[in-house]
């Protein structure tokens, strides 16, 4: 277990995608051990969202807390579950040479650095469903969190995925001269222009051909309106107190219409 | 003492730690005990404003206990998020060094407050209204936040030469620590204490969401 959380440390601190550790063409981290530290994030930021249903609920509703808490990592792999083999598919029509278990890796990877930005925000998330009482506020800053969480996530798969593609392309050249290490310049300077230290840098150099980054966009958009939806579908994950508890809610309308009604119930 | 006041001096110089470097731990536990200190001083004076005779001294027992308690419960609920956004930056290996710029940077703003205390005595003495006292209050930790703000950006000033990433995960801090630390003020009240009211640690039904209250003021205002 304690091996899994140092995976996950890796990745975030980007160190599982180097350039260097990319050099196989792969993103080595171990995807089951990963999959099981995301669960267990998402159990923790689902409790941590739950908390509202046990303060503003006469008697408290410790099942919507069991709930949310089950929920979260199931929003997370549902969605993976959906749209990985279009993701899969698309990233090989655009010409990838990515196999199908490195896209798999890669999709663990950053639903891993999601989670943990997820998982981080529980206090925050805890903290003011304990003090407040106001449904729409919950669900619009669960909304914001969990935006953010993404698109943090969805950065890091879109870097990640860059810098893949140009070991790919340098496999494919000849083997370029080694980089002379200019005297002029410190050591973590220039380290950090060739091997960048962060996750979420940006490589600098190679231009991708525009079929290959359109293909990334609509990875980008497909993850996002399904795991948006798809939240939807597993609602409530905070519960309206003025609704008795369910597991689930009956279909009906859609995420982006519930976000705009909230917006205009804030401050009703 | 002269020891603790020594030390004290070199927080609101910026003087850097000779022992920060060996003993980080210790470092970050005195910064702590400034906090705790400075804030349960101002905490105390504030308290006083429906005066210390009979059950009103717990009034400045609470307000005493509520100002560090406003500061470190707020730095804990939004430390995990900023060091999960560290990590992400790259910037993991500065933590050691960041952790001890926010502590600090809390430490000097209650440090400031402390300072500001007499201030606050003397207004007491001088004006009975229990708005206006909020209102000086108000003030005053505006005047703090300033010089906390100040003690911030000049420890992150190194930081920021080493990599500019500093700057924007500094933005990153005051917009998690102001956004939980409003709700957290909200929650604490009463800091003052009403006078015609008996003293209480939290005012009863006083819970709800700061952003939401005046959100609706100015919705109130707007549509009226």
């Amino acid at each position: 277990m304690w091996r899994w959380i140092k995976e996950l440390d890796r990745v975030l601190r980007g160190e599982a995608t180097r350039l260097s550790a990319l050099k196989g063409g792969t993103i080595r981290i171990p995807a089951i051990g990963l999959t099981v530290v995301i669960v267990l994030l998402g159990l923790l930021a689902g409790f941590c969202v739950g908390w509202f249903a046990i303060f503003n609920r006469t008697p408290p509703e410790y099942r919507q807390v069991l709930a949310s808490a089950l929920k979260v990592p199931l929003l997370f792999l549902l969605t993976l579950a959906v749209t990985f083999p279009s993701l899969y598919v698309f990233n090989a029509l655009g010409g990838s040479r990515l196999s199908l278990p490195s896209v798999f890796r890669l999709l663990i990877a950053a639903m891993s650095v999601t989670l943990a930005v997820l998982a981080s925000f529980g206090p925050i998330t805890a903290f003011f469903a304990v003090s407040t009482e106001n449904y729409s506020f919950m669900v619009l800053l669960n909304v914001a969190l969990f935006g953010v969480a993404g698109l943090l996530g969805l950065v890091f798969l879109l870097q990640t995925l860059h810098r893949l593609s140009l070991i790919d392309e340098m496999t494919a050249l000849p083997p370029l001269p080694s980089a002379q290490p200019d005297a002029g310049k410190d050591a973590a300077q220039s380290r950090g222009q060739n091997d960048p230290a962060g996750a979420l840098d940006r490589v600098p150099g190679h231009v991708l051909g525009a079929h290959v980054k359109a293909v990334f966009r609509c990875w980008i958009v497909v993850f996002a309106l399904v795991g948006a939806q798809m939240a939807w579908v597993l609602r409530p994950f905070i519960g309206d107190p003025r609704l008795p508890f369910v597991w689930l809610r009956p279909r009906q309308s859609n995420f982006f219409e519930a976000v705009f009604h909230t917006i205009q119930s804030l401050f009703r | 003492m002269t020891g603790f006041a020594l030390h004290a001096d070199m927080l609101l110089r910026g003087t850097p730690e000779p022992d920060a470097a060996r003993r980080p731990v210790r470092v970050l536990l005195r910064l702590a005990a400034f906090l705790v200190i400075g804030g349960a001083l101002y905490g105390a004076v504030m308290g006083t404003f429906g005066g210390v005779a009979g059950q009103h001294v717990w009034q400045v027992v609470f307000s005493a206990s509520k100002v560090p308690l406003l500061l470190l419960g707020t730095f804990l609920i939004s430390l995990p998020s900023f060091f999960v956004l560290n990590t992400l930056l790259g910037v993991r290996g500065d933590f050691g060094q960041v952790l001890r710029a926010l502590v600090a940077a809390q430490a000097g703003l209650t440090l400031v407050l402390a300072a500001l205390a007499p201030y606050t005595a003397f207004w007491y003495a001088s004006c009975g209204d229990y708005a206006l006292a909020i209102l000086f209050n108000g003030g005053l930790f505006a005047v703090a936040s300033l010089a906390g703000q100040f003690h911030l950006r000049r420890a992150y000033r190194p930081l920021v030469a080493r990599n500019p990433r500093h700057r924007l995960l500094l933005r990153v801090w005051l917009v998690l620590y102001v956004f939980v630390g409003v709700q957290m003020g909200w929650v604490l009240r009463p800091f003052v204490g009403d006078p015609s009211l008996p003293p209480q640690f939290l005012r009863e039904g006083a819970w709800g969401n700061a952003y939401v209250v005046v959100g609706r003021m100015i919705w109130s205002v707007l549509t009226r």
